[in-house]
């Protein structure tokens, strides 16, 4: 690897970018997660009815045409509200990801910048953080502050934060001792410039592969929370709400669990062949397959 | 030289094959020689050359998902190696023909421990079991001179200096009496005085055992000194074969000339150093004739066929694939 | 390897207290009331302040959180202010429940998983391969709640091979194993795809090694190679995973015991959530984060067995 190479933040998206083209697994998930995103933002105009619109006479109706995927026990259109509860589940895992990808990577790359003192207690207190399951530390959080959108963000993110610490440190410690970062340092360049401009771009990599897997694990937990009563609250539509619907009238109305868990499916299936792909792409042992 | 029948290793047109984006290249084609009992032959070509994969070839260890051998023989005392299945092979393997390898660092498990790793040769090929396999192992270890052996047997490898875990490795090699021992670069990660405490070494077992040695390098000092024989390789074929003595004195293949005389000596002035100039040919692109051609000051049109290896008038012990060079000899004959 | 134990247990005991400590502020950061939540919103102030001088709630932090270390390390994990019994008690009769389920999904996973990814790597690019990947793809694609809804759809209610309710009969050990069945599969079934996927890979690594080359050269056969050479070098990454896997795992209990209406730690999180049940709360939070910590001490003893480097550092 040159120091050019490097030393510049493109560096990683685009070998990432060049390795999702040459993966076909990698793209097809990427095609997927891309479909995702856009029915996610153009619900309101592909969404068939409104999401929240009620009819005592279509209360677990079956498909029809009108309303393909059938109606909910308040009659509501399940295609609609599949589409709207996709839009919130976006909204929350992607949130929170970033802000997990942004605090972890700055606490890992700092933990292992600076070392000493400092690294032991970040890192033993990132060890207590991922002493509760990542799922249990989330129905905590939510139940104790309040299942607002603001807080299922904020239970998400606190799961997310160590792993993604933990990840940017190792390179960091690495990347530290090479070349090009003690000839920055005998150039005066501030350590902050050291660490965004040659440290980051060699942690990157890493973090956005994890990051693709940690949005299906973000959806997924929003999933979870959601299904135990403890996410989005009704009558906002989503996915793991819509399924726990479902799972009270299975014996009746099946479809009603089953087609929203198609479509958290589909997007999981999506979002991990494209993590896959890439941690493939990125990890050279792993290439060629 | 010598009879075939004292011959414990004869190899006879061996090509293998590896499969690069889909197709098949030769690595290493049509390559001949043989070594003799109490013989070191020594293999001698820059990196790439197919040193190691002649190596792994005889062994049988080609890696299968992107490897074969395509034509030839490998004969262990007149029997065909080649066809043979892996069970039958690792019957053979560490028992009649064992190897070492370069890197003694990464070369033995780092989750067993060393004792072990001995005495485990030893329990796949001889009747030894239990404490008598640990004894024979501990004496091996001793024989080799792990200092403290009995006390360090159980130790595991990132406890030993790389000097010290290429005897263990050397102990392995040696546990069953091989005839042959292919030995891949041994001292090449090691520092200089430890190369020649190992030299040392393999040349004393070696001489105690009376079994034959092919010793692959490209360090040509290193061939002076512990080499019966050279045999010389370029871009996987063998180009010249001959004793040590006639070898560095007469020099055939111009590529041997040119090795030799890129080397810096005491005994010659620095200006005499004379780069090879251009490269080696990727695989995918190998001329079907002579692979040196290309950069072959004596270059003839004939040299677009592959030149067989054939001894000289003078010495039949000294082969040469080159039509100019074995011209020349036959017609000075 | 003593040394190696003590130190490791010594490290346990700092992360233990801070877990502790994160509970105690967690807790009484939250908003909520808990003298509320005992006597209702009709309570006179008089009655509330005289719950709050029962709980310690009166009390300068610093001496609740002296108290409340004190008496968890005593073992102590106070009353519900629900149903006023012992926390330790209501948490001890649901924990066997939740231990059965947990322990026979990691023997599913590790029993399954790591042969299938052993063969799976052995096999790379062959059918076998391609199958177990996507197998587990689909592993890691699952939320607990949605593999479980589907068990519990086709063999529960459907094929009617196996209760609904996954509590079993008191006195009844086949009726108890019987409800086990489709739980433990569900949760083993992810457990399975985690781990063949690191073996698989770590195998891949290990199988290039020199190491595993050497071992060839020796003669040794081609099963002892695999498991003996390879397998133990490749076990060190799979001890990792499943380490880190354990906190998962216990998420998806808590999914898979609402689905299959079984008695455990999750259905008594969820009930205590919805009731706002604090000391029952503080009690769950501290056994799972003792379960957590004692996960990881076996994650580390089991690396001192597996990683002769550890252990001698």
């Amino acid at each position: 690897m040159s120091v050019i190479a490097v030393a510049t933040g493109r560096g990683a998206w685009a070998r990432l970018g060049a390795g999702i083209r040459h993966h076909k697994m990698a793209s097809f998930g990427a095609g997927i997660v891309i479909l995702m995103v856009l029915s996610a933002l153009l619900a309101p105009w592909l969404a068939p009815h409104d999401p929240l619109e009620q009819d005592v006479l279509l209360r677990l109706a079956s498909p029809s045409a009108d309303f393909p995927l059938g109606n909910d026990s308040f009659g509501r259109d399940i295609l609609a509200r599949i589409l709207w509860g996709g839009r919130v589940s976006l909204y929350v895992s992607t949130l929170s990801v970033l802000i997990a990808i942004f605090v972890g990577g700055a606490l890992g790359i700092l933990a292992g910048y600076i070392g000493g003192l400092f690294d032991r207690v970040l890192m033993a207190a990132m060890d207590v953080l991922l002493s509760f399951p990542t799922l249990v530390m989330g129905l905590l959080v939510v139940a104790m502050m309040g299942p607002t959108v603001g807080n299922l963000i904020l239970a998400i993110t606190l799961t997310a934060v160590a792993p993604f610490a933990r990840i940017a440190r190792a390179p960091t410690l690495t990347v530290k001792e090479r070349d090009f970062v003690e000839a920055g340092r005998a150039l005066g360049f501030s350590h902050l410039r050291i660490m965004v401009v040659h440290i980051l771009p060699n942690v990157l990599d890493d973090i956005l592969v994890m990051g693709a897997l940690w949005l299906a694990t973000a959806i997924r937990t929003e999933a979870s929370l959601s299904f135990i009563g403890l996410g989005v609250r009704p009558p906002t539509a989503s996915w793991g709400g819509m399924i726990r619907e479902g799972f009270e009238n299975i014996l009746d109305a099946p479809w009603l669990a089953i087609f929203p868990s198609i479509a958290i499916l589909v997007v999981m299936f999506g979002l991990n062949m494209l993590g896959d792909g890439l941690r493939d792409t990125s990890d050279p042992r792993l290439r060629h397959e | 030289m010598s009879e075939a029948g004292e011959l414990p290793l004869a190899v006879d047109g061996l090509t293998t094959a590896f499969r690069v984006e889909g197709r098949w290249y030769d690595a290493i084609r049509d390559v001949s020689f043989s070594v003799a009992r109490n013989e070191t032959l020594a293999l001698v070509g820059e990196s790439g050359c197919g040193k190691s994969i002649t190596a792994l070839s005889i062994m049988g260890l080609v890696p299968k998902a992107n490897g074969r051998i395509t034509a030839g023989r490998v004969l262990l005392d007149g029997r065909d190696l080649v066809p043979l299945d892996e069970t039958e092979m690792e019957k053979i393997r560490g028992n009649a023909i064992s190897m070492i390898f370069q890197e003694p660092m990464t070369s033995l498990n780092p989750v067993l421990p060393i004792g072990f790793q001995v005495a485990e040769a030893l329990r796949y090929h001889t009747a030894l079991t239990g404490e008598a396999a640990r004894a024979r192992a501990l004496a091996l270890l001793e024989h080799v001179k792990v200092p403290s052996a009995a006390r360090r047997f159980d130790d595991y490898p990132h406890q030993f200096s790389g000097g010290m875990r290429q005897r263990v490795m050397i102990a392995i090699a040696l546990a069953c009496s091989p005839q042959i021992i292919l030995a891949d670069e041994p001292t090449t990660a090691l520092d200089v005085t430890i190369q020649a405490q190992v030299l040392a070494l393999l040349a004393e077992l070696k001489s105690e055992t009376g079994m034959a040695m092919i010793f692959i390098t490209h360090n040509l000092g290193v061939v002076a000194s512990i080499a019966d024989r050279v045999a010389v390789m370029y871009a996987g074929d063998l180009i010249e074969i001959a004793p040590v003595e006639e070898l560095f004195e007469h020099p055939m293949h111009p590529y041997t000339e040119a090795l030799l005389s890129s080397i810096p000596r005491v005994d010659r002035d620095a200006g005499d150093l004379k780069p090879i100039a251009g490269q080696v040919p990727p695989i995918t692109a190998m001329p079907s004739g002579c692979r040196y051609a290309d950069r072959c000051p004596l270059r003839v049109p004939r040299c677009a066929t592959m030149p067989p290896l054939v001894g000289l008038a003078v010495d039949p012990n000294h082969q040469v694939r080159c039509w100019v060079r074995a011209a020349d000899e036959s017609v000075s004959a | 390897m003593l040394p190696y134990i003590v130190k490791r247990l010594l490290v346990a005991v700092p992360t233990l207290l801070a877990v502790l400590t994160v509970v105690f502020f967690f807790v009484r950061i939250a908003p909520g009331d808990p003298a509320f939540i005992i006597l209702g919103d009709q309570a006179s102030p008089q009655a509330l302040a005289a719950v709050r001088h029962e709980l310690g709630l009166d009390q300068p932090m610093a001496v609740q959180y002296v108290d409340f270390m004190s008496t968890v390390l005593k073992g102590d994990l106070g009353t519900s202010l629900v149903t006023h019994r012992s926390v330790w008690g209501e948490i001890a009769n649901v924990l066997p429940y939740t231990i059965e389920l947990t322990l026979s999904a990691l023997v599913i996973g590790v029993v399954i998983g790591l042969p299938l990814g052993v063969a799976a790597a052995r096999h790379r690019n062959e059918a076998l391969d391609y199958a177990a990947r996507l197998f587990s793809l689909a592993g890691l694609s699952f939320p607990a709640f949605v593999s479980a809804i589907m068990l519990l759809l086709a063999f529960a209610i459907e094929l009617h091979w196996f209760p609904v309710i996954s509590e079993g009969r008191p006195g009844d050990p086949w009726s108890r194993v019987n409800a086990l069945v489709l739980p433990a599969v569900n949760l083993g079934l992810i457990m399975v795809a985690y781990v063949m996927r690191v073996t698989r890979s770590s195998m891949l690594g290990v199988l290039g090694e020199d190491y595993i080359r050497t071992a060839r050269s020796k003669g040794v056969p081609a099963r002892v190679v695999i498991w003996r050479h390879a397998l133990g070098n490749a076990m060190i990454p799979v001890v990792t995973v499943v380490g880190l896997y354990l906190g998962v795992l216990i998420g998806n209990s808590v999914l898979t015991e609402i689905v299959f209406n079984r008695p455990g730690l999750g259905k008594l999180i969820v009930n205590s959530l919805n009731q706002r049940d604090y000391t029952m709360l503080e009690g769950l939070m501290v056994i799972y984060a003792f379960f957590i910590v004692i996960a990881n001490l076996l994650t580390d003893l089991t690396y001192g067995l597996v990683d002769p480097r550890v252990s001698q550092r």
